[in-house]
């Protein structure tokens, strides 16, 4: 989850995050440099008595700024293509998770070894014991294996919703009449938050997500306990 | 006229302006890229159906070995197992 105030992306917990967020950190980079070098040069403008009022004649400059720009956005652009590219491997996953977004609510079917169904509330505030995220806690958390990588597939029974885990890098939409597939895969257990994504209604700020993702072994025990 | 035909002009125009070089070399490749690109997917994507005849229905003849995205990072799809039987 996000801490407050936070301004900058979550800590990634899965392996496309973490390439985003280097992605990221580079592409920021670039854009610091540019705006920097724009408001040196404007200042430079701004600040001296002397004129040029003749036609100039700048071969030299012109090549610079058109070579050092494309040489820029290619090297934006061929970091993005690759991660692009990555985020839609076929890598094998080993349980399949269905999602289906209401107004206003998810429901998650786990039936690949058991016969699980359930929907997930956000905790009202009034109800929220002490410590917990306001507008962020759900009744029934999604519990998951961490370490594998799950099948996601998502869809909805109303309305567009949108299935996002921001710290595992996921977005994905719900859509009535289609099923879309995204791949999870977590590097650590913990809970990762999200929240309902595309705008369904009057409570579409409070239809959170939060998987809770544990050990194998664990998940086991939970999966027997629960079907 | 001699030096009047298109590369003529172009020449000598190219001559005057020489900055002009790298963005229609730039402008070059980013169109030719994408035309390649698209030319690639017309020929090689299973999405596209031309001869209704023979080949009706690509997308139903997919291999699991088959690399049909331009580019793949860490899959060799070479190595995949086939897992699922044959129609």
């Amino acid at each position: 989850m996000a801490h407050p105030l936070q301004l900058g992306l979550q800590d990634a917990s899965s392996p496309i995050m973490e390439e985003l967020l280097y992605f990221h950190d580079h592409a920021l980079m670039i854009v610091f440099l540019i705006s920097s070098l724009v408001l040196y040069t404007i200042s430079l403008m701004l600040t001296t008595k002397l004129m040029h009022t003749s036609t100039m004649n700048a071969q030299m400059v012109e090549t610079m700024w058109t070579i050092l720009p494309a040489a820029i956005l290619t090297s934006i652009a061929l970091p993005s293509l690759r991660i692009l590219y990555m985020t839609d491997e076929i890598n094998n996953p080993l349980l399949t998770i269905k999602t289906m977004g209401h107004q206003w609510y998810w429901s998650y079917e786990y039936t690949d070894y058991m016969d699980l169904n359930f929907d997930s509330y956000m905790i009202p505030t009034l109800d929220l014991k002490p410590g917990e995220l306001r507008l962020l806690e759900v009744d029934n958390r999604t519990v998951l294996p961490m370490e594998t990588p799950i099948r996601m597939l998502i869809s909805s029974e109303d309305v567009l919703h949108s299935w996002a885990v921001p710290s595992l890098g996921l977005k994905t939409d719900a859509i009535p009449g289609r099923l879309n597939q995204t791949t999870l895969s977590a590097t650590r257990p913990g809970l990762f938050y999200g929240q309902c994504s595309e705008i369904c209604g009057s409570n579409h700020s409070f239809m959170p997500i939060v998987l809770e993702l544990i050990p194998l072994k664990h998940f086991e025990t939970w999966s027997a306990l629960t079907s | 006229m001699a030096g009047t035909s298109l590369g003529a002009r172009f020449y000598r125009q190219i001559r005057r302006h020489p900055a002009l070089i790298p963005m229609i070399s730039f402008i070059g490749l980013g169109m030719g890229s994408a035309a390649l690109y698209l030319l690639r997917l017309a020929l090689h994507s299973p999405d596209v159906c031309w001869d209704r005849k023979n080949n009706p229905e690509p997308w139903n003849r997919l291999n699991p070995n088959d690399q049909y995205k331009f580019l793949a990072v860490s899959t060799d799809y070479k190595k995949l197992k086939k897992d699922r039987p044959d129609f």
